[in-house]
């Protein structure tokens, strides 16, 4: 792997920003605004929102995993974007699509910097449970704090964001709110992970070295974090704004899994990964809703199949495929354009 | 003969025109959001059941007739999974199909996510869920189908304080929506009659309950109320407070599911004392009712004991279509609904509440009935008046 | 004061079944490197086939108890040698085998026995009382069966062969494989041995409590707290956080009420994971 440590290699040395990858999960988020114009059948608008909503905050757990972190904290991120939304709405009247999208990515990226100076230290599993912890405290304070969230009925009666001050009410104007919130929040993933690659494969790679050799570890750290709770603030206001609800049961600790398994299936190398292990997961929880109570066993053995099968995810698997059809050997041992397979990672 | 057989196809010719005319003009399509899946499985398989025998009797008796053709009705139902996500997208999905008449949801949980999702898409429902907030004044298309406890806690609670003799009670109940929306409800009737109450709130996976007991025990409770705890932990709160010397009267303020609290509980002795609260009240007309269920659909009716309740809704919903001439208009099918009086063939008269409790008269209160064990045996039900608010 | 004796009484119940679950999540981690998320699973699991067993095919009591411990290590050591062992070296991938692994469990149980709880009575009732202090004679039972597996997960570990085999792999798992430890045979024997602890948990505990599908998914939680505080992989640690654990959530909850009660848990083990990230007798960090 790579361990050169660049300490700030000027912009013009650097190789394109984003890979092949990144443009066409791009591409994809791009091609959704379409939809809203085009569809009114309101199957497929709910696909759609819930396919971006799920993607952008699995997006919480991929800037994570840069940092060989693996993160349950994501709801806890989306409890407090979706629930600074439906307070500045319901007790401020800020309707403002843009102020609000502001401060659903600001208020949990602001939480995470002094959660993060307490728990970015642990490592590895340590790391894995304590942030699955701290879902279940955001959780019981989500009930506890009921003069301000509404306790256990969450906030009801949110009015309809507003854009340029035309309200996004219907079933169209929410989900084209969802993609530009999707779209944002994609954005940002991409070029903040792309821009400090090396640092952060540096860190992923062996982190105590890093530090050694003069790579403020902490302070990439600390970033992450804070861009993976503004993401998935981002995924909360998105979710908030398809119910007009805020309630604890939308950030429920286990969900957390839900959106872990969304970026490892889809292969947890790049941001396409992390898209279409939503796309294929939730249709799959869609499709299997048909088979009743046998759903979520098939979902299992789905994450079983794919885990043992499909080393690298989906999106892994199938680029090893192409490079291999177009008789090139895969570029993924070169930690600059490090987008390919990456499961196979030392110890 | 030739002439017999050309008739006969011309017939069945000009009868297939007809119906595909009927078809097209009119063919109801009732939406189920209904949790099919996890432990609550039981109470959508109930709706879903409900739901199919009103579709069929109303065909089959041509009780849906608009602009003079027998309408059709067909169901369809999606998981919705007991959660708010699980049932915005199954109403997305049946909003997608142009459905506009929702039969559903079970769950608080569901209700919060179905309604935002079927006002936006302009359809008329009956809802279940105990949730304060079930239906409102800003909701004017959602009807429930039958009260929580604040129809019908204060009279079980009366049964209660005629047979044994309390001055306080403990309420517990878990501390999300579908506990804290019931206890408090409970917690304000019992007040009401001059008991002195605590309430005590356990977090929702807890499975040994020995602490809540010993608070319970603590506060010196006379009697104790489950309201809405699931049933597997209402029966080892019961086992535990009996364990730990508990004597008094314990109520389920909450809904069904006496048989399994028994069950996990370790029998009726260890219940002794117990009421609880029964939808319906099983005379001749309710069994009448099943064996219509079971002529017409071959089978035995689903077990949970709602079935009941969600007949009625959806016989009251064919009715208000009918009333508004309408099988896809929201609003004039709400409206013709709101004029019609509360009334079902197998049950009787009932009223419409919930103006004092939603701000909103939309709710449909029929008889229901008050269960009751008395040291460990298992008295008759108690038939109890429909709530009125008038 | 008999309050307070009698919540230090619930304390070590609560603790005692703590420490059953958390010996065998310790075990799996300390020797595998893997964080079962399917230990709950195995918890209902062992606790359905107990019911089957003892009330459908009218077995002793004891004896199904027993059954339930084989069956549950039968499954935890096919689930390792021919799923998890595939997918061992890559920690993430182990998480995701195991999630899903819960999810056919649960579901497979759900679809067999139905959604209600049955009726799976503890043999004994009947309790001990003393003024305002009681104990249940079937809650003594299962601390004396929790004893015994301490016990015997000590001398396991310490006192034999296989368990000097597994500390070693433990240590350090390429010197042990070059020493000739026999790692295709230890790892799923290590995965049946905690599995088969957590059968038995099931089909002790559940009668006590409830029977139901969904019972295993707070034995998770709790697990994870449990090994936390003690520190990963440690059998000494474990078997004193699950005690400790037990005593502040019966504290907490008989003091301050259910959820407030939880709130304080979960805030004290994230407090001690910051202080001391190793947990209480936690060695170096693990990088698995």
């Amino acid at each position: 792997m790579n361990n050169r440590v660049p300490k700030s290699l000027p912009a013009e040395i650097r190789p394109s920003l984003f890979s092949g990858h990144d443009w066409i999960a791009l591409a994809i988020v791009c091609l959704t605004f379409v939809i809203p114009f085009t569809s009114t059948n309101p199957q497929v608008l709910s696909q759609t929102n819930l396919i971006l909503i799920a993607a952008t905050a699995a997006l919480g757990v991929y800037i994570m995993q840069r940092l060989d972190l693996m993160s349950f904290a994501v709801p806890s991120f989306m409890a407090i974007g979706g629930y600074t939304v439906a307070l500045l709405s319901m007790k401020l009247q800020l309707t403002d699509v843009f102020v609000l999208a502001a401060a659903a990515f600001l208020m949990p990226a602001l939480c995470a910097i002094p959660l993060g100076a307490l728990i970015l230290r642990l490592k590895g599993v340590y790391f894995v449970l304590v942030t699955f912890v701290l879902t279940e405290i955001v959780q019981l304070l989500l009930f506890e704090a009921g003069p301000i969230t509404g306790g256990s009925n969450g906030l009801v009666g949110m009015p309809a964001v507003k854009i340029f001050g035309m309200e996004l009410w219907d079933n169209p104007h929410v989900l084209l709110t969802t993609c530009g919130l999707a779209f944002v929040s994609f954005i940002v993933t991409s070029v903040f992970t792309r821009w400090f690659r090396s640092e952060f494969a540096a860190i992923e790679t062996n982190d105590v070295l890093a530090e050694s050799l003069g790579l403020a570890a902490w302070k990439y750290k600390a970033m992450a974090f804070s861009v993976a709770a503004g993401v998935s603030g981002l995924a909360g206001f998105a979710l908030v704004n398809m119910l007009l609800t805020a309630h604890p049961s939308s950030f429920a600790p286990m969900s957390s899994v839900n959106y872990i398994t969304y970026t490892i299936v889809g292969g947890k190398a790049s941001i396409l990964g992390t898209l279409i292990g939503a796309l294929l997961l939730v249709s799959a929880t869609d499709y299997f809703a048909l088979s009743g109570e046998m759903s979520p066993g098939l979902f299992g053995l789905l994450i079983i199949v794919v885990t043992m099968v499909a080393r690298g995810g989906v999106v892994g698997v199938v680029s090893g495929l192409l490079y291999r059809l177009a008789g090139q050997s895969p570029p993924l041992k070169n930690g600059e354009q490090d987008l390919g397979v990456n499961g196979e990672k030392g110890q | 003969m030739t002439i017999g057989l050309g008739r006969l196809v011309c017939g069945s010719l000009l009868a297939s025109a007809g119906f595909v005319g009927a078809v097209s003009a009119c063919e109801l399509k009732i939406g189920v959001p209904a949790v099919l899946s996890g432990p609550a499985a039981q109470w959508g398989i109930a709706l879903r059941g409900a739901t199919e025998f009103v579709a069929k009797e109303t065909m089959e008796e041509k009780r849906l007739v608009i602009n003079g053709v027998a309408c059709t009705v067909s169901v369809k139902s999606i998981d919705s999974k007991y959660s708010a996500e699980g049932a915005a997208s199954a109403t997305s999905a049946l909003a997608a199909e142009g459905i506009k008449v929702i039969i559903g949801p079970v769950g608080s949980p569901e209700v919060t996510g179905f309604k935002p999702v079927a006002t936006r898409n302009r359809m008329v429902a009956m809802v279940n869920s105990f949730a304060k907030n079930s239906i409102g004044p800003e909701w004017p298309t959602v009807f429930h189908i039958g009260p929580g406890p604040s129809g019908w806690a204060a009279p079980i609670i009366d049964v209660g304080l005629q047979r044994y003799k309390f001055k306080t009670a403990a309420i517990v109940a878990p501390n999300d929506q579908g506990g804290t929306d019931i206890a408090s409800v409970n917690a304000d009737i019992f007040k009401q009659r001059g008991v002195t109450v605590t309430e005590e709130y356990y977090q929702r996976g807890t499975t040994n309950f020995a602490p809540i007991v010993t608070r319970i025990m603590a506060s010196n409770a006379e009697a104790l109320d489950l309201a809405s705890s699931p049933a597997g932990d209402a029966g080892i709160i019961v086992k535990q407070i009996r364990q730990a010397g508990f004597t008094g009267p314990i109520f389920r303020l909450g809904g069904p599911g006496t048989d399994e609290i028994a069950r996990v509980a370790g029998g009726l002795d260890i219940l002794k004392d117990f009421l609880w609260y029964e939808p319906v009240y099983m005379d001749d007309n309710m069994r009448a009712l099943e064996q219509k269920y079971e002529k017409l659909m071959g089978s035995v009716r689903p077990e949970n004991s709602d079935f009941f309740r969600w007949t009625f809704a959806a016989r009251m919903m064919i009715k208000a279509i009918q009333a508004a001439g309408t099988i896809d208009n929201a609003e004039k099918i709400a409206a013709a609904m709101r004029t019609l009086p509360v009334e079902d063939e197998h049950i009787g008269k009932g009223y419409w509440i919930g103006q004092k409790f939603f701000g909103i008269n939309q709710e449909m209160s029929y008889p229901f009935a008050i269960g009751v064990i008395q040291g460990g045996v298992k008295q008759p039900l108690i038939r109890a008046e429909a709530v009125s608010e008038k | 004061m008999e309050s307070f004796i009698a919540t230090g009484l619930i304390g070590i119940s609560l603790g005692t079944q703590y420490t059953l679950l958390a010996l065998g999540f310790t075990l799996i981690f300390g020797i595998l490197g893997v964080v079962n998320f399917a230990h709950g699973g195995f918890y209902v699991m062992g606790g359905y086939v107990a019911y089957y067993c003892n009330v459908i095919l009218g077995l002793p009591y004891p004896v199904a108890v027993l059954m339930a411990m084989l069956s549950m290590a039968a499954l935890g050591w096919l689930f390792e040698a021919f799923i998890l062992e595939r997918v061992i070296e890559d920690h993430q991938a182990t998480l995701m085998v195991t999630m899903g692994f819960y999810l056919v469990m649960a579901t497979a149980i759900l679809m067999i026995f139905g959604a209600e709880s049955p009726q799976f009575p503890f043999p004994v009732t009947g309790v001990w009382r003393l003024g305002g202090i009681y104990f249940p004679y079937a809650n003594m039972i299962v601390l004396g069966a929790c004893l015994a597996a301490i016990v015997f997960v000590y001398w396991l570990v310490y006192r034999t062969n296989i368990g000097r085999g597994m500390r070693a792999m433990s240590e350090d798992l390429p010197v042990a494989s070059a020493l000739g430890m026999r790692t295709k045979a230890l790892f799923p024997f290590a995965f049946a041995l905690a599995t088969g602890l957590a059968g038995g948990t099931g089909a002790l505990v559940t009668p006590i409590l409830a029977l139901a599908p969904h019972v295993g998914d707070s034995v998770l939680a709790f697990s994870f707290l449990t090994v936390i505080l003690g520190g990963l992989g440690s059998v000494t640690g474990a078997t004193c956080a699950a005690f400790i654990v037990g005593l502040i959530e019966a504290y907490a909850a008989v003091y301050l009420g259910g959820s407030k009660g939880a709130l304080t848990l979960f805030a004290l083990v994230l407090i001690i994971l910051v202080v001391r990230p190793q947990g209480l007798l936690g060695r170096e960090v693990r990088r698995s």
